[in-house]
């Protein structure tokens, strides 16, 4: 059953592909994260995921610090509080989408 | 972009959110082997204390102990995300570190710990608040436990001969440190597990 409505809201493009979503909704629930977590997490490929973290990060919907622990190198993510706004509207619209498709 | 979703799609991606917070949320801590580690240096530190008696004997071994579990832990949250209950237990625990660092390294130095029951006393009632802070924030009830035993190892130890009080103490880090350790490192296994089981959140 497609959608037909115009007075709708629209879905944030930005986070709408399943990965930079997945990756945002990790980020809420978490204060900061790895790179390799974030990775095993999400079951994807170290350039996807770096391509897609740096979509939001461009975004200004997450911050990147990276640093080293005991000599290693660690990526560490933050979601931004742009970064929360974003998901919390578009969870809302997508509620809002799911009531009108109710409705109809 | 919302023209071309359905409702089972619109649906999937709210699950996608949900699954995906959820999961965050999940991350496993592992924490059991740092109460093995303590027990067994206070059980080293008693050790020398009373075989060769030092004023060395627990600032060495704490020293040491302090070394190993920052080396541990360094390595072991490589790759887990932070998290505030996460922050708010290392807070405690290492608080607790300091406090008593401070604490029993100047007793020592200046001769007040001529009784070896106030040191156990105040020692028990500090990691019972430790253990009953925590326990409290993760609503872990193993911990409180943990908690309620110090607090009567404190309580009980001013009331108890020199010997006894040792006798007390030993008991308590057998229980609250060992054995709740052991307890902890079988739980994180068995959610690792679980995890696994359940198989990375594809996207």
């Amino acid at each position: 059953m497609d959608l037909p409505m115009p007075d709708l809201p629209e879905l944030n493009p930005v986070i709408h592909g399943r990965l930079r979503l997945a990756l945002l909704s990790l980020l809420s629930g978490v204060e900061e994260a790895e790179f390799t977590w974030l990775r095993a997490k999400t079951a994807s490929t170290d350039g996807n995921l770096g391509a897609q973290l740096l979509k939001l990060e461009e975004a200004g919907y997450l911050t990147v610090e990276k640093k080293f622990v005991l000599r290693k190198p660690q990526t560490l993510y933050r979601i931004t509080e742009a970064g929360r706004q974003a998901l919390t509207e578009y969870v809302r619209a997508l509620k809002q989408l799911l009531g009108s498709a109710m409705d109809a | 972009m919302h023209a071309d979703l359905n409702e089972q799609e619109l649906r999937d991606r709210l699950s996608l959110i949900e699954s995906m917070i959820a999961e965050g949320r999940r991350t496993t801590e592992s924490w059991g082997w740092t109460f093995v580690l303590w027990g067994v240096a206070y059980y080293i530190a008693l050790a020398w204390s009373i075989w060769s008696p030092s004023v060395w004997a627990w600032p060495v071994t704490i020293v040491a102990a302090v070394i190993v579990t920052f080396v541990g832990v360094s390595i072991k949250a490589g790759s887990r995300p932070e998290t505030t209950l996460g922050r708010a237990s290392m807070a405690i625990w290492t608080a607790l570190g300091v406090s008593m660092f401070v604490l029993f390294l100047a007793m020592g130095f200046t001769g007040r710990l001529a009784d070896v029951r106030v040191f156990i006393s105040i020692a028990s009632a500090i990691l019972g608040m430790a253990n009953g802070a925590s326990g409290i924030i993760l609503r872990w009830k193993v911990q409180i436990a943990c908690a309620i035993v110090w607090w009567a190892a404190a309580a009980l130890s001013c009331f108890v001969s020199e010997s006894q009080s040792l006798i007390v103490f030993l008991v308590a880090i057998f229980f609250c440190q060992i054995v709740f350790g052991i307890y902890g490192m079988i739980a994180e296994a068995r959610q690792r597990k679980g995890q696994a089981n359940n198989g990375p959140a594809h996207a």
